[in-house]
């Protein structure tokens, strides 16, 4: 390449990555389309997906499964080649080994050597990313009491539960102390105590200044940590924003809670145009409609002998919306 | 960059330090150096030659089958159990990644290779019939073929199952090996015979010339019980096999760099 053919793609380069300073992850109408080896069939995982990620932020990327999650950020690690579209890390057009050294990543279902345990595995990820012997050593140490696997540090992975291989893969993740960090279903495996931790670190990394991308369809995962989220569904983005922008702050419905007197047996006339309604022993859950007289309600209530003990406006959630978009995404 | 490609070559040893197959191999080689031991004192004044012959034998063809065997399934099972997920995703070249786990292959190689060759000439001092520099040079020719091999092996690998990348391992070595006879074998017959085979033998390694103990070379005869090669040939096999093992890697590298790891 010549001296001015160099000095211009530096300058395309510069062009293109400004603006981009801000973006850990900017995701341009991505595309991948597989081929079955023999019928040629094509299977559109990826079809057109736009979406960007803020440095700083915690990033939320929900779906059901196949939805394309795992391909988008196999694409964005270089384990996949895009069929279109384009992509940038730090700043960097994929692939790119210099944004890959400043990036951690946790595979979905992490399978590691298993004859390693937890310590070779980090010394391992340690000499890929180029850290010398003591600093590999230090972290490894840091890390690995971090994600609390002091007490299983003799044992090879081969032994290691599900949840422990999970915490061992952040620990490799982290070992670059990375600028950006990316998790395929990290609370996958996790018992509550384990999800809880899980999230804690991801909080705690987001403090000190590290961007995470996660994806995952524990929505209340998303919903409890994510400054950001974006549904994916049949390979195509169906919405992008924060968790307020995204949900609905209109009415949903009303959820009520009664005690019916002893000596009633029926519901019927409480229940009448509810929805949801559950009841255990005497007492009654339901949902009222947005639109339901709701003082009216509570007279008739308090006049059938009902004791209210509940009542609580219901609006949109994550999961609603999760759901409606899954359902309305085009085939 | 060598950091890197030490890393998985590290890995990778370990990684095949652990297949038992191997030992069961390694029992096989010390098996038939005592076998030939056994026949050696059953031949009059041949004890030699026979412990020489048997024990060249092992390491070319135990030396290769566990180069195959090794080739076809260290480069598969990366990608079969996404362990691989874990490593490229890192700062670390595809390219890098093969020539580490070749270089981890050949660490384990040379190590069963020693170990052969230990035994072999355990054997030949146990029968007074020493080590002449003709064996050093079989030996050296031997680890060769076993590289070579192995690098015709993570080519098949780099795109093909362990099954078909066997076969066809297995096919290449043969061939490479018959060469001569082959050419020999078609030398009357049709042109178009003689112009396939030709092409054909073009396309494969020539691993016929580390094994050239009773062959003849430029008109005379070289037996490791005799007269055998000069360094000078050793050196020449020796870089034709690297000329091979780098060609393999790179196209198996390039042919690994457009793979999708699903």
């Amino acid at each position: 390449m010549s001296l001015l053919a160099a000095r211009v793609c530096t300058r395309r380069k510069a062009v293109f990555c400004e603006g981009l300073a801000d973006l850990a992850i900017d995701v341009r109408d991505l595309t991948k389309t597989y081929r079955t080896p023999f019928a040629r069939k094509k299977v559109e995982a990826l079809r057109g997906v736009t979406f960007s990620v803020e440095r700083g932020h915690i990033f939320g990327f929900v779906g059901p499964n196949g939805a394309g999650k795992t391909t988008t950020i196999r694409t964005l690690m270089g384990l996949v080649r895009p069929t279109g579209g384009t992509a940038t890390l730090l700043g960097e057009p994929l692939p790119s080994r210099v944004a890959r050294s400043k990036i951690g990543f946790l595979p979905e279902s992490p399978y590691f050597y298993d004859y390693l345990d937890v310590g070779e595995l980090c010394d391992l990820a340690g000499r890929l990313f180029g850290l010398a012997a003591p600093l590999r050593k230090r972290r490894a140490d840091e890390l690995i009491e971090k994600v609390g696997l002091t007490r299983a540090r003799g044992q090879s992975l081969k032994k290691f539960s599900k949840g422990m291989l999970q915490r061992a893969g952040l620990a490799q993740a982290l070992m670059n102390d990375p600028e950006l960090v990316v998790l395929d279903e990290p609370m996958s495996g996790l018992d509550p105590i384990g999800r809880k931790e899980v999230r804690d670190l991801i909080l705690e990394l987001r403090d000190a200044g590290k961007t995470v991308f996660f994806s995952t369809h524990i929505l209340s995962d998303v919903e409890a940590i994510t400054d950001r989220v974006a549904i994916i569904a049949r390979g195509q983005l169906q919405a992008h924003g924060t968790p307020a922008e995204l949900v609905s702050r209109a009415l949903q419905g009303v959820d009520v809670t009664v005690r019916l007197p002893t000596q009633r047996d029926g519901d019927g006339a409480l229940a009448d145009g509810a929805s949801r309604v559950r009841r255990v022993g005497d007492e009654l859950s339901l949902t009222l409609g947005a639109d339901t007289d709701v003082d009216a309600w509570i007279t008739r209530a308090h006049a059938a002998g009902a004791k209210v003990l509940a009542i609580a406006p219901r609006h949109e959630t994550l999961e609603d919306l999760f759901v409606r978009q899954v359902a309305e995404a085009k085939p | 960059m060598t950091g890197r490609i030490w890393a998985i070559a590290l890995n990778t040893f370990r990684e095949a330090a652990r297949i038992r197959v191997l030992y069961g191999i390694l029992v096989l080689v010390l098996g038939s150096n005592l076998l030939a031991l056994f026949l050696g004192q059953l031949s009059a004044h041949e004890s030699g030659r026979v412990a020489r012959d048997v024990g060249l034998a092992g390491i070319s063809l135990f030396g290769s089958l566990t180069a195959i065997f090794l080739g076809v399934f260290l480069l598969y099972t990366e990608v079969q159990r996404r362990t691989i997920h874990a490593i490229v995703s890192k700062p670390i070249s595809r390219w890098e990644f093969v020539v580490g786990k070749f270089a981890g292959m050949v660490l384990v190689l040379s190590v069963l290779v020693g170990v052969f060759a230990a035994a072999m000439v355990a054997m030949l001092v146990l029968q007074g019939a020493g080590v002449s520099s003709g064996v050093v040079k079989a030996i050296v020719l031997c680890w060769f073929e076993v590289l070579t091999v192995a690098a015709i092996a993570i080519f098949f690998s780099s795109f093909s199952t362990p099954f078909l990348s066997g076969i066809f391992a297995l096919a290449m070595w043969v061939i490479g090996r018959l060469t001569p006879d082959l050419e020999a074998a078609t030398a009357f017959a049709a042109p178009w015979i003689r112009a396939t085979t030709k092409l054909a033998l073009e396309i494969v390694p020539d691993v016929h010339l580390f094994a050239v103990s009773g062959r003849t070379l430029d008109g005379s005869a070289v037996s490791v019980h005799g007269d055998f090669v000069s360094w000078g040939y050793v050196a020449l096999a020796g870089a034709h096999g690297v000329g091979w093992i780098v060609a393999l890697l790179a196209l198996a590298a390039l042919l690994f760099h457009r793979r999708d790891f699903v």
